[in-house]
Formats: C-alpha cells, structure tokens, sequence
C-alpha cells in the first residue's frame, strides 16, 4: 500500500473523532508534491500543508481541503512551472480519497441537522402569504420591514434572515393592518359603476391653466378638439359646458407638453380616489397634438393659439399614487385620433389615485429650463378628455378573507363583528374560527404531534384573556390573528432534518415558485400523500409555473441572480449622460426586457445557451431605439428578432444588467468582469487584496483600460485580474446605461463638446474621449475582438452555463448553499438536463425532483 | 420610529396602531427638564449624550484633511468653517473601520464597523448608538432615535441580531411624537394596545420555547433569536407603558416642517439637526443617528448655485474640475450646517455646562474618497461630549488607526463600562476625557 493510499485511509478513519492529522501521515501525496512550497516555512498562499491538520467539524479547516481539493482537480496546483508532475494515478486516489472524507464528514452533520438551517420567511414571501392567505392581492406590506439580508447571493438563507424586535414589532403592525383592511373591504361595498372623471373637473388639472405660479411648459391648456378655447384659458367662458351637453363635454380636453415631474405626480386626476381595496378598470380617452413655437425670445415655449394634428403616437405610463409608493399598473399608446385606451384591470389600495405619464415628453428642472423636443416649427403634446373607472370590480374572491376570519358572522358598519349573546356561544364560536384560521395559516395539520390542539387552545386563551380585559369580541379576535401571523409557527418553515414530508415539500415548492405558501390544491395534494410521487410534484410543478402567481419568482430570482433590484441605485450623470437621465421609461422597459426574457425561457423550455446569447429579446419603441433596432413602435414589450450584426441578446449586453454593473458616470471592465464570472459562468472571485483602488479619471487622457494594464503590470495582481476583467473588457462597448460606444465620454474640454438639451430641459455638453478598445483573451488564450466575439467563445462549451443555472437556483430553492458534498447531485441534475438541451423549465424541473430540494 | 411605506387607510386603529409600535420599535421617555424630578433612578453623573452622523458620499479630502498635527494644526478648506468651534471638536486623520471595504455599503457599517459590507455574506452587528440604548435606553422615553435625510431604508442603527431599525425621514411626525400630548382616552387606549402587545408576545413566545425544544442546535439558535426578539419587545412594551401617563416635554417651537422635494437636501439636514438639538435638549433620548443619504438624491437645489449633476454623479467626480467645484459648495454647505448644529448645542445650558458638553457629536463618512470608492482615511470629527478637544489627531494615511477605538473612548465617556467595541485595539490614542 502506497503512502497517499494509506493517507486517505488515516483520514477517512480518523474522520468521527476528528483527529488532526499529523504532518507524518499528510507527508504521502501532500509531501511529495505539495509541500516544498506549502510548509511553514514558505507558507506559499498562506497555506501550511505539513501544519493542516483535518478537522472537517470546523467550518474553516473543511474550506481548506476543499480548496486543496479543487485546486488539485482543476490543475492549477502545482503551478505549471514546477517540474516534477503529479504522478495521474496517484493523483486520481488521492482525490478521491479527499473527497469521500469530505463528502463523509458533510453528511454526518446533514443527518443530524439538513443541509437547510430554520429560516423565516422574507419581507416578500410574509407579504405574499399574507396576500394569498387574506385573498387580498392588493396588500403592500414589504416596505413596512428592515431590509432583508442577502447570503449566496439569496435572501432565501438562513443566515440572510435575523430577526430583532424591530421584525417582531413589525409582523404584528403588518398583520394587525392587513386584518383591518381585509374587514373594511368587507364593509365597504360601493357598488359597481362606470364613472368618468373629467379632465375639465380636476383641480390639479385646472389650476395650472393660466394661474400666475403655472407658466410655460409645466402649465396646462383647454382645447376642443384642435381648437384652443381662449375664452376658457381667460376664464371669460365656463372651463366646462357640463352634463347639459354631453357630446361637447366629451370632447372638452386639457394638453400639455411635459411628462410628470415625478412618475405619478403632477398630472393627476384628484377627483378619483379608490374608494375600498379592490379591482378597478381604467380608461382614458385623450389624443396627441402638435403646438407651434411661439416667436422670438419665446421660440422655445408653446404656442397654443396654433395646434394642430399630432404627427406621432406618444407613449403613456400610468401609475398609481398614494403618496407614499407609485406602482406602475399599465401602458398604451396615444394617438393623433382621439380615441378610448383601456389599460385593463388594475389592483388599488383605498385612497389610491392613478396617473397617467406622457413619458416621452421632458420632465423639466429648474431653472430656465427649455422644452428639448421643441423643434423649428413646433413640439409634441398630449390632451385628455376624460378618465374612465368602473369599478369595484367584485367576485367570490373579494369577501374571502373576511369569510376565512369571521365566517358568516355579520358585520356592523362600525367595523364591530356581531357576536353571540350567549357565553358558551361565545366560546365555541371563538374556537371554530380560530381552528379554521389556523388550519389555513399554518401550512400543515400539526395533528401528529398534538400540536394541533395546543396551538388552538393557546390562541383562544389569549382571546379570552384579551376579552377579559375589556376588549370587544372583534378586537380579541383581531388580536389572536395577529398573534398567528407574527408567532413562529407562521413565520419560520418548520423543516425536521431528512427527507421532508408531503407538507414541508408543498411550503418548499410554493416558496420557491409562487414566493408564498400553498394553495388550498397543493395542501389537498400533501394530505393525500400524493405530492411526493415524482409524476404529482411535476404535475404541480408545471401547474404552478403557469399560474400568474409565478412571475414572483421571476421577479425574486432576477432581483438577486442579476441584481435588477438595484436598477434604481445609480441615475446617470446629467452632465456626461443627460440624455438618459430622469428616462423612467427606458429603466422600465429595460427591467421589463430582463424579466419577459427569463420567463420566456421558463416557459418554452429554451436553453441555457441563451442566458448568454439570442437571436431575438424583448423591446419597445423607447428601448428598441436604445439599442439601435430599427422597426418596433409603441410602448407595448413585445418579442422582436434582432439584426444580424446586433450586440443584444441574452443578459450580458441587456440594459438593466448594463446598468446595474456601472456607476452612472463611469463603467470598470474588473466590476463588469467579476459580475459576469460570478453571474453568468459561476466562479466565484475572492475579494481584493487591500491594494489602492483604481481612481476613475474624466478627464479623457486616460482610459480605464490603460490604467487597469498598468495594475495587470503587476504579476502578482495578473493572475486574477487575467481571470476577471477580460469579460469586462468586451462590455466597454456599452455606457453607463447600456448604450453602444466606440468612444468614451469626458469633460476634456480641448475637444468640441457635444451639446444639447437633456430630459430635464437643461443644457448640457460633454465631450467625446478616446476610443473603447473591448478586444481581449480569455485565460485558455482564445483571443476575441469584442462581445459578439466572446458570446461566440463563451458558447464553445454550455455546460458551464447551464451547471452556474442548476447551482443558483438550487440555492434560491433549497435556502442553502451549495455544498461540497451535494456536488454529485448537482452533477447529476446537469447531466439529466443536458439530455433535456439544458432547457430551463426542465432545469427547475429537476432541481424540484432532486434530493437537495426534497430533503431538509 | 414607526412608519408606513406601504400605503394604509387612515381609519380609527391607524393612530393607535402607530404609537404602539413607536413605542415598540423605538424608544420612549421623560424630559430631564431642570425642574422636573427624574423619573428613574440616574447614575450619579450628569447625564451623557451622543449624535451620530453619518454623510454617505463622503468630503473631498484635501479639502477637508487639515496639516499639521495636534493642537497646531492649520485649518482646511473646511475646517476653517468650524473654526468658531475650534476649541470644541477634535478632527481625526489617519482613520478608518478595520476591513470595511466596499464602498457605497460601507455607510451601514459607520456605526458598527462590521467588516466587509459589500460581500455576500455580509451579517451587520450592533451600532454604537443601540449598544448605548441597551443599556440607558430606559432612561428615557424613546430608548434610541434613528433619522436621516433622503432615505427610508439606510440606516446607521442595527440591533445586536444585525437588523436594521428603519430610520424616520420625516421630522414632524417625530416631533408630534415627541412633544403632542395625547387625550387621556387616547393614552387609556395606547395603553390598552400595550397590553394586548404583550399579551400577544407572551402567547407567541410560548410557542417558541416549544418549537425550540424538538429541534437540532442550529435550528435552535435560530428560534432562539426570534426568542430573545420577542423578549427583548415585550421589554420594550413595558418601558413604553412606564411613559405613557408622564406628561410629554412642552417646547417653545413650532412643528417643523420637512422640504417635501429631495433637490431641498441641504433644508432637510437643517430640519433634522434641529429636531435632533430638540431631542437631546429635552432628554426625550441620549443617542441620536442621522443618515444623511445622497445616493439617491436628485440635482440638489441649493441659492446661489448651479449643479449640473446630481450629489451623488459629483460625488463620482472623475477629477472633472468642474465637478470637484460643485461638489466642493456642498461640501461647504455640509460644514455650515455642522457649525450650526454645534453653537445651537452650546447655546442650550444644562446645570453648569452647556448641551455641547455633554453631547458628543461623531460626524464623518464611510468614504475616504467617494470618486475612488474607497472607505480608507474616512473623514472624521468629534465635537462636544466632554473630551480635551482643538486638536487633529492624526495617524498613518497608509495604514489606517482603528476608528472603532474612537467609539470606545465615547462609549467609557457615556459611563459605560467597556473596553472593545468590534475591531477596536483599545482607547482612541490622544483623545482624553474632561
């Protein structure tokens, strides 16, 4: 028996006590390959072989090894020139002997724990649970919690998910509210009915026609049909002719040249407020314009004693507004016919008003700000007639949650359920609703374990209690609700260690899937012992995929994977970048484009592949135009081919993704870099020694690039920089928003500037700078001269790609890291997928049938 | 303190349902007023105050470094705009948080030190200004305030678990807080809400123990968290209630009144140093943050000046000129304000000292260089408290001074016994108590 067999051995033996192993018995492969460079005294990489003893219980030494391990496997150790070779046999049995101990040692602590550690839900799986549960898809309660934490990348990780007072205090205000809510909108019950709110009848609307503070482009203009109404802008006329008129009425509209000044804010209709929480459709009727240029010093405003057709359709974002969160809830486009666009049926909280933004349009800034789409013989403008709400919009759905709180016990308009008289009455009605709630709440029946009966009677009791302290039966009620929502049994999953049972699976699908619990469907499942059957879990699986519901996933997973959550963390720099600062709809629609990408990959099944690359995304005018694609108008998203020689497609050279990987002012190829290894490819980069930062320059007489050779000059700081930044480099095609360059830009002013107007109405110049150099080679030496090249190279070999989707999402799912020892069945789920072209449904499929996803 | 991001209807519980958990999730208390008697049992002492602010784009730094060292130091750019104070506040060079990299969410960490913000893994720890309210917090009617300016998330609070306390960003509804007295049914009813918070608490905290007893250690450690949560509010609750029927502190001014356009940046740092001065004066609490946010705020709007560039786009100035030039009047505005805040604090007595004396006032940023996004040689000044001050402490530029020893000496200076605070290596060399 050779010495590194006998060394795998000692290891594999000395695993349950966790003996260190000596230096002696490490000194087989380790010593005859390792350790000339790897012992105390060289300490190459800071790393002691004949020192490292094997502790696999401690979270540290087992990283060591694993590192050992990995560096072995990958040939990066010995480094290439040390002369003398591992011998490959000796090698391989080395490796694998590491590697059973480890996967050994990992497992043992597995079945006694699980991989997964308890875990409660996050701000955005409580707000669904509590939308889901209360039938009230309108609650926002997301933003009423401290941001969750991020660990793997997740907020799905134990370790991402603490708890202090703060989280306590703030379950039983958001479940206490939601409660209330869903009894006021069993209260409240306006019937349903079709109403249009004038434009003529909005105060916001009105008084910025002619008033003395409401000049210029933010003011707004009576007009009829293409005719001004001087009289009404003087106010010598009526500002409407009112319900004795209607076919004149109708057409009575109000124009303007700006969009909002804040997405739902300055042209609002503030006679519309929702009336309860609930489900409205929304229309307005209004039509596009074109205004002459005044003359002279005032070239630049608005004539409106000259209008006339409009020449072009005009965008419209409508948003909501509480003065609080502006949601965006639909889009359409405004044409020169006046005409009727219906936005649907959108969700809106009580007192919520919606907005309409002419998002093209500029949003001005003080001061002296000029109109940058004025052109010689005039500027684009929108008019509205009216807005149209029906609404409440009822079905069996909208009294649910109050059913599932109070049954069929009547309401009394001062928010007082009425109660029985009689005491005993009393109590068993208090127990059959709280033995319902409870049923619904917590996500399995904890009969088993008696649990059942405990928790019904500790919620009544504190029902009682609270009644005997004065409260009234609701306020009692409300009370013990609350304390189900905020107690751990709602809360925290609830996982026990080995493979989960149909009821733990269901949480863990709909967590997963759905950011929620189950539904009343996949809990029927889990009761009948059905769900664990592979063919049942793929069944729902595919049904829960296609529910509406599962867009939270897209949207959770995204807003991690790739970062879209941090979309808004930057705004580019107005003076280098004016012409996309303050372009809501460009962010909207580059956020919207990352998102129906990943959906339409989920839902036909596309491959892996196309996480780097496509022949075709989606685009609307505004962003279609961004990338230089010609032939898509209007507003709507919609799947468009691309050009052959076209940059885009897959999430490397989407804007968002673009964005969110630049400052607003400068981009860095070693940010970028890092960001696509990390992301795309799976590698993960260890953090950079503390060696001074490379400082952004402006100025223009130096490129990131030049500076960043400079760093690579350095061997020491080449050997990773040659790994991370090449990605980066090829993404220096693209500016701070995504856009294409061949140059950048600066504020040296020895060249011309640029000049124009920005979004905002102020001028702005900056001045081009030298040119981009986005050619590169990767660390196998494949050379590329820029992204298409390196899309070209990167899909030489998927596998990578496909394996970096299994490991992300085995970690969103599961709530656990990948794992050295769960390496197999990672390997297995890719090898299974791959026979299925590494089709992304099937890749969730998968991690859904594995055992990392059906074990604890 | 409490407040809504999600939309509510305002009905009937609304205004309860507020206090409660302003007195849950923050902290409440009793005017140390000359003339009243105090409530609680104090340290024999005088009482011991601080005021953390925290400017998240940072100060150019050869603006704001003076040279020379110690009590001879010749004054920047900047700090010529504090020299009124001189004799008041020490300025520190030389310093930062131990392996707190990362840049822009390094902000968080300027009262925690907590290392590597910007990594993955990242887990915050307790804040300088919650590790003085756990153990004084009582004293008071609100345990702890947590502002800023600009944001409704960054906080420079954290709990010991590593949970952010979301900051208040509007001072009025702080000051209602504060200073509006209640009818006595509306305290009746606050006080009933208590106590159906507590009972409450009990009932899940119950369960907690059970669910905690069938579970491995892991898993154990992690209820146990939620707990100590519950614990630690049911506390809370009680020390509210305590609160409840004492009479609030009348003041003199009128409710402020917050800029309601983020451009107005610099009219809301005045709001909310007036309303932390108000805090302090009235002893409603002894530890004050103030997140002052400009990541997100637009192009500022400030008279007499013309910003082509939104703060934080300058703050990435490139070494443009005429970036640095914009950026350097906020900078100044920054300092103006600063020196405000310091003579309002001296001009409020307290027994034999003035509010100054007894209040340190920490202000700096996570940024050394913000252009760089580096978080070494952070910018940092002390002023007030009770410290030998009118001197630059200043260290090695390329290996920075622990930072955290700075919180040490403040928390032995609040009268709290301790001699760590995360990284720290000891006491903050040269800086002495008066």
């Amino acid at each position: 028996m050779s010495r590194w067999v006998l060394f795998g051995c000692l290891l594999f033996l000395a695993l349950p006590a966790a003996v260190a192993a000596t230096p002696e018995s490490a000194s087989g492969f380790t010593g005859k390959y390792c350790t000339g460079c790897h012992n105390g005294t060289a300490k190459s990489g800071g790393l002691d072989l004949t020192a490292l003893s094997f502790e696999p219980a401690s979270p540290a030494n087992f990283a060591e090894w694993v590192k050992v391990h990995d560096r072995l496997r990958a040939g990066e150790m010995p480094p290439k020139a040390i002369r003398k070779r591992p011998d490959p046999v000796e090698q391989e049995a080395f490796l694998k002997s590491l590697n059973s101990s480890l996967v050994a040692a990992e497992r043992k602590t597995t079945a006694v724990e699980g991989r997964v550690t308890e875990r409660r839900l996050n701000a955005y799986e409580y707000e669904n649970a509590l939308r889901d549960l209360l039938h009230a898809p309108w609650l926002q309660l997301k933003g009423q919690f401290p941001e969750d934490g991020e660990a793997s990348r997740f907020n799905k990780l134990s370790a991402a998910l603490d708890v202090s007072h703060v989280h306590v205090a703030r379950y039983m205000s958001a479940a206490d509210y939601a409660i209330r809510q869903v009894m006021s909108v069993r209260n409240i019950q306006p019937p349903t009915s079709t109403t249009r709110f004038y434009a003529r009848e909005q105060d916001t609307l009105v008084n910025k026609i002619n008033t003395r503070n409401q000049q210029g482009d933010r003011a707004t203009y009576p007009i009829l049909g293409w005719q001004p109404q001087p009289d009404v802008f003087a106010r010598k006329a009526p500002m409407t002719v009112g319900a004795g008129n209607p076919e004149v009425r109708n057409q009575e509209a109000i124009a303007w040249v700006s969009s909002n000044y804040v997405t739902g804010f300055t042209y609002r209709w503030d006679k519309f407020k929702a009336p309860v929480a609930g489900r409205y459709r929304i229309r307005f009727s209004g039509y596009t314009l074109w205004v002459a240029p005044m003359s002279g010093a005032k070239k630049h405003l608005a004539d409106w004693e000259h209008i006339s057709r409009g020449r072009n359709d005009e965008p419209v974002n409508v948003y909501t507004r509480n003065g609080v969160l502006n949601r965006h809830v639909g889009s359409f486009d405004l044409t020169p016919d006046p005409g009727v666009h219906d936005i649907g049926e959108v969700w809106l909280v009580g007192g919520e008003t919606v907005v309409p933004d002419a998002s093209r349009l500029y949003r001005s800034r003080p001061n002296n700000y000029r109109n940058p789409l004025m052109q010689a013989d005039g500027a684009p403008a929108v008019a509205f007639q009216w807005m149209e709400v029906e609404g409440p919009l009822y079905d069996a759905d909208t009294t649910a949650g109050y059913k599932l709180l109070f049954g069929d016990l009547s309401l009394q308009s001062n928010l007082e359920v009425t109660a029985p008289a009689d005491p005993s009455e009393l109590a068993r009605t208090e127990e059959r609703l709280m033995r319902a709630f409870l049923q619904h709440a917590y996500r399995r029946p904890r009969a088993a374990s008696g649990k059942t009966e405990a928790d019904v009677k500790r919620f009544v009791a504190l029902v009682d209690e609270r009644r005997r302290a004065g409260l009234s039966f609701t306020e009692a009620m409300i009370a013990g609700y609350t304390a189900v929502l905020a107690s751990p049994g709602f809360v925290y999953l609830n996982e026990k260690p080995g493979r989960l049972d149909d009821y733990a699976l269901a949480t863990r699908l709909s967590l997963f899937l759905w950011n929620s619990v189950p539904d009343e469907r996949l809990l029927a499942r889990a009761a009948r012992g059905e769900l664990g059957h592979p063919a049942v879990l793929r069944a729902e699986t595919e049904r829960m995929l296609a529910d509406p519901k599962s867009r939270r996933f897209v949207d959770a997973f995204l807003d991690y994977w790739i970062d879209l959550r941090k979309m808004e963390d930057s705004t580019p720099s107005s003076s280098l970048y004016n012409d996309y600062y303050l372009d809501d709809a460009l962010n909207e629609a580059a956020l919207a484009e990352s998102q129906l990408y990943f959906a339409d990959m989920l839902k036909r099944d596309l491959p892996a592949r196309d996480v780097v690359d496509s022949n075709s995304t989606f685009l609307n005018e505004r962003l279609a135009v961004h990338y230089g694609v010609p032939g898509v108008k209007g507003v709507a998203m919609r799947r468009v081919d691309l050009p052959a020689e076209s940059p885009r497609g897959g999430f490397m050279t989407q804007a968002s993704v673009l964005k969110v990987t630049a400052n607003g002012t400068t981009t860095s190829p070693v940010l970028r870099g890092k960001w696509i290894m990390e992301r795309i490819l799976g590698f993960e980069i260890p953090p950079p020694p503390a060696v001074p930062a490379v400082e952004p320059d402006i100025r223009g007489a130096v490129t990131i690039r030049q500076q960043l050779d400079k760093h690579r000059a350095d061997p020491s700081c080449a050997t990773c920089h040659s790994r991370i930044d090449p990605a980066g480099f090829a993404l220096e095609s693209f500016d701070v928003m995504g856009g294409w360059r061949d140059r950048y830009r600066g504020v040296d002013e020895s060249v011309p500037a640029e000049k124009g107007l920005g979004k905002n109405g102020q001028p702005f110049a900056f001045h081009y700078a030298l040119p981009v150099d986005s050619a590169g080679v990767l660390p196998d030496g494949r050379q590329f001269s820029g992204i298409r090249k390196l899309k070209q190279l990167l899909l030489a070999d998927e596998r990578p790609i496909a394996a970096n989707l299994v490991r992300q999402l085995t970690v969103y799912a599961t709530g656990a890291p990948v794992r050295f020892s769960d390496r197999a069945e990672v390997d297995r789920m890719l090898l299974a997928a791959n026979a299925d072209h590494y089709g992304l449904r099937g890749i969730v499929q998968q991690v859904v049938q594995s055992d990392l996803f059906r074990s604890k | 303190m409490e407040k809504m991001n999600a939309p509510h209807i305002a009905g009937r519980h609304a205004i309860d349902r507020r206090r409660f958990l302003r007195g849950a999730g923050v902290a409440l208390a009793l005017p140390f007023l000359d003339s009243m008697a105090p409530a609680f049992a104090r340290p024999a002492d005088k009482p011991r105050r601080m005021l953390g602010i925290c400017n998240n784009l940072g100060l150019l730094g050869d603006q704001f470094f003076p040279s020379g060292k110690g009590r001879d130091y010749v004054p920047s750019a900047y700090l010529k705009l504090l020299q009124d104070h001189r004799d008041d506040f020490s300025v520190f060079s030389g310093v930062s948080h131990p392996n707190v990299d990362g840049g822009h969410p390094a902000d968080i960490c300027f009262l925690t030190a907590a290392p590597h913000p910007g990594s993955g893994s990242f887990r915050n720890t307790i804040s300088l200004d919650q590790h003085i309210a756990e153990q004084i917090g009582t004293l008071t009617r609100f345990p702890s305030l947590t502002l800023s300016v600009n944001t409704r998330t960054r906080s420079l609070s954290w709990t010991g678990t590593g949970v952010a306390i979301p900051p208040e960003d509007k001072a009025a509804s702080v000051f209602k807080e504060m200073f509006l007295q209640g009818s006595a049914a509306q305290i009746d009813a606050q006080i009933r809400k208590l106590d159906t918070g507590k009972s409450i608490l009990d009932t899940i905290s119950d369960q907690a123990k059970d669910l905690q007893s069938s579970v491995g250690p892991r898993d154990r450690d992690r209820l146990d968290q939620y707990f100590t949560s519950v614990r630690d509010l049911e506390h809370r609750l009680q020390a509210s209630k305590g609160w409840e029927r004492k009479p609030k502190p009348v003041v003199n001014v009128p409710m402020p009144v917050d800029p309601a356009n983020p451009a107005l940046y610099m009219d809301r740092v005045k709001v909310m140093y007036d309303l932390a001065r108000l805090a302090l004066e009235t002893d409603s609490t002894r530890a004050v943050t103030l997140m002052l946010d400009g990541v997100s705020a637009p192009v500022l709007e400030i008279p007499g000046a013309t910003m082509t560039d939104s703060y934080h786009n300058l703050s990435h100035h490139g070494k443009s000129e005429s970036k640095r030039a914009q950026l350097k009047i906020i900078d100044e505005w920054h300092m103006k304000l600063l020196a405000g805040l310091l003579t309002g604090l001296k001009s409020v007595r307290e027994g034999d000292d003035t509010l100054l004396d007894r209040t340190m006032v920490l202000y700096g940023s996570n940024f050394g260089d913000a252009n760089a996004h580096t978080c070494m040689n952070m910018p940092v000044i002390l002023a007030g408290g009770g410290f030998r001050h009118g001197q630059n402490l200043a260290f090695d530029v390329f290996t920075n001074y622990p930072l955290p020893n700075l919180y040490v000496s403040m928390l032995q200076r609040m009268g709290i016994e301790t001699d760590r605070f995360a990284s720290s290596t000891g006491t903050m060399r040269g800086l002495e108590m008066v």
